[in-house]
């Protein structure tokens, strides 16, 4: 029996998130949550162990907020967790965040497969799986719509932009799972009390004997602000639904787009 | 001087990669162009690129060139490299970035030259925040298909042609591939669209949006969750983060309510329309010109004054 480790990430809601007027952002009642498409990639590996008696371990990088997540994820089926904690995960880019879940995946050692969602719901950068490919020096699928393990073997299909294309490699691999590979419903009252359960790992970035270099993000930030979109933000909203599609057709002729 | 490098596995997206770097070239700075097709590599010359450096392996696979990819933007010293925000190309740029343990700064919506220095912008929290970055050198940006338009074709401009042997990642092989057929028309460079949601009570009403397309000339498009949840689309027809973006003359939305990730596809469309039974519905917000109204009763009216 070998471990199939699953990576995600706890980010902020983003309708939480507030933009001010002056386009400054407000994250001060942001709730957090298990990144979306992290949560099909959890049930993926869930039922590729189901099938055939693997260990599944839930593993994130995470500040202390991200300790929460631990319970939600490991009632979606995992069997344990492991977070690696330590408030360098907040600034973290792509180059961070997979030298640091490499190091740890290392520490498992006794790994087959690692899943990723295809992108995080905050930064949507898509870069921690194939990165993590790299680092460990195992072969990366991408965007994977539907996958097999066999035996050594792992079957995975991905939908491009122009073809369907089936790809097989030797284990162990990268995947990284598009949503629809696996839907994920949500727990029951039982997985959520027998989460509580489950075994946890908890090391900092230094336990990992990680030098404290690999946590500066590659490039300098200038800062986020939000993103305004300038509009004519003309709706008509009362009277007569004949009037309202004269007046809505007469501008768009005005407009010239029609 | 600066070396700036680009590749996609695609040829119309190099072009585009060529023009981004042309926009951003400064005087004595040369540009690269990497491919794994020979064949490319005259047409690369004639669209910007001062040199061509082929790569030449034996898988078919174009993921399995990223650690000779890697390798060639190391060795000719690149101060920036460029790759096309494809599906394969997100893949390999990453796997470069991690080889090369650098930056990288996925799905760029601007780049730009500041006092020698690239600096970028790009979108987070589904779209509703930009994140702006100052790279260092040999950092890479994957660009948005479609962002920029290719410099004029020139056969006459000269360019160097290097081929390099690269052992291929054999560890990953194709079994099977099939080309998608698509059944929509490419949404991308529609003049006009007519986009669905939610507000749709039934499939069969698919019928009223394509009546008021025809009338307007327009293509359909929708949303994720009707392409994905409904299955009443085909999936790429939806606009949004990880859909298709859109940049027609005119959107028009049809009880659509304007999530974030929606929003973003929608952006760059001259003109913005939306028809929502919700006034308080965010699409509201992002949109030049609006009804609040049921789309039941509006859409009708609006086809029939169209025709007029």
């Amino acid at each position: 029996m070998s471990k199939i480790i699953v990576c995600y990430k706890w980010v902020l809601i983003e309708e939480d998130i507030k933009v001010n007027s002056d386009l400054s952002i407000d994250t001060s009642k942001a709730k957090g949550k298990i990144s979306d498409y992290d949560r099909n990639a959890i049930e993926a590996a869930v039922q590729i162990a189901g099938s055939m008696g693997d260990e599944v371990i839930a593993m994130t990088f995470g500040d202390a907020n991200a300790e929460q997540s631990l319970k939600d994820a490991l009632s979606r089926g995992p069997d344990s967790g492991y977070l690696i904690k330590d408030k360098a995960a907040v600034n973290a880019d792509g180059y961070v965040t997979s030298n640091v879940l490499a190091a740890a995946i290392k520490k498992i050692n006794d790994y087959k497969l690692i899943i990723c969602a295809e992108g995080a719901s905050d930064t949507y950068a898509h870069q921690v799986g194939s990165r993590l490919g790299a680092i460990l020096y195992i072969p990366v699928i991408t965007n994977v719509t539907s996958l097999k393990v066999e035996g050594e073997k792992i079957t995975a299909q991905r939908t491009l932009e122009d073809c369907m294309e089936t790809v097989t490699a030797t284990l162990p691999v990268v995947v990284t799972v598009m949503p629809e590979a696996c839907e994920a419903p949500i727990p029951g009252l039982k997985q959520v009390l027998a989460a509580k359960k489950k075994p946890v790992t908890k090391v900092s970035v230094a336990e990992l004997g990680l030098d404290t270099s690999i946590t500066q993000p590659k490039s300098e930030d200038l800062g986020i602000k939000g993103y305004a979109m300038s509009r004519k933000n003309i709706i008509f909203r009362d009277g007569d639904n004949k009037v309202k599609v004269n007046q809505l057709v007469g501008t768009l002729k005005k407009e010239g787009v029609i | 001087m600066a070396i700036m490098c680009v590749y996609s596995e695609t040829l119309e997206i190099s072009k585009q990669l060529l023009g981004l770097a042309h926009e951003l070239k400064e005087n004595n700075n040369t540009i690269q162009a990497i491919t794994i097709e020979e064949e490319q590599a005259e047409e690369l010359i004639a669209f910007g690129a001062d040199k061509v450096i082929v790569l030449k392996g034996e898988n078919e696979w174009p993921e399995s060139y990223a650690g000779g990819i890697a390798e060639a933007v190391k060795n000719e010293g690149a101060d920036l490299f460029l790759i096309g925000d494809t599906i394969r190309g997100r893949d390999i740029a990453a796997q470069v970035a991690a080889r090369l343990q650098t930056a990288m700064v996925s799905r760029a919506i601007s780049v730009q030259r500041v006092e020698g220095a690239f600096e970028t912008e790009r979108m987070m929290y589904g779209g509703s925040v930009s994140k702006r970055e100052r790279l260092k050198k040999l950092s890479l940006i994957t660009i948005p298909v479609g962002k920029y338009e290719p410099v004029s074709k020139d056969k006459t401009r000269n360019g160097e042609v290097v081929s390099i042997e690269v052992t291929t990642d054999s560890r990953v092989s194709i079994l099977e591939k099939n080309p998608l057929v698509k059944e929509g028309r490419d949404l991308t460079s529609a003049a006009r669209i007519v986009c669905v949601g939610l507000g749709l009570d039934k499939r069969e009403d698919l019928k009223l949006a394509e009546d008021l397309a025809a009338v307007l000339g327009a293509d359909i498009a929708c949303t994720r969750g009707i392409a994905e949840e409904k299955k009443w689309l085909p999936i790429e027809s939806y606009i949004g983060l990880s859909g298709i973006q859109i940049k027609p003359d005119l959107y028009l939305s049809l009880g659509v309510s304007g999530q974030v990730q929606h929003v973003v596809g929608i952006r760059d469309s001259k003109i913005i329309a939306a028809i929502d039974n919700n006034e308080n519905a965010p699409i509201f917000q992002v949109a030049d010109y609006g009804i609040v109204g049921d789309l039941y009763e509006i859409v009708p009216l609006l086809i029939e004054t169209l025709k007029k």
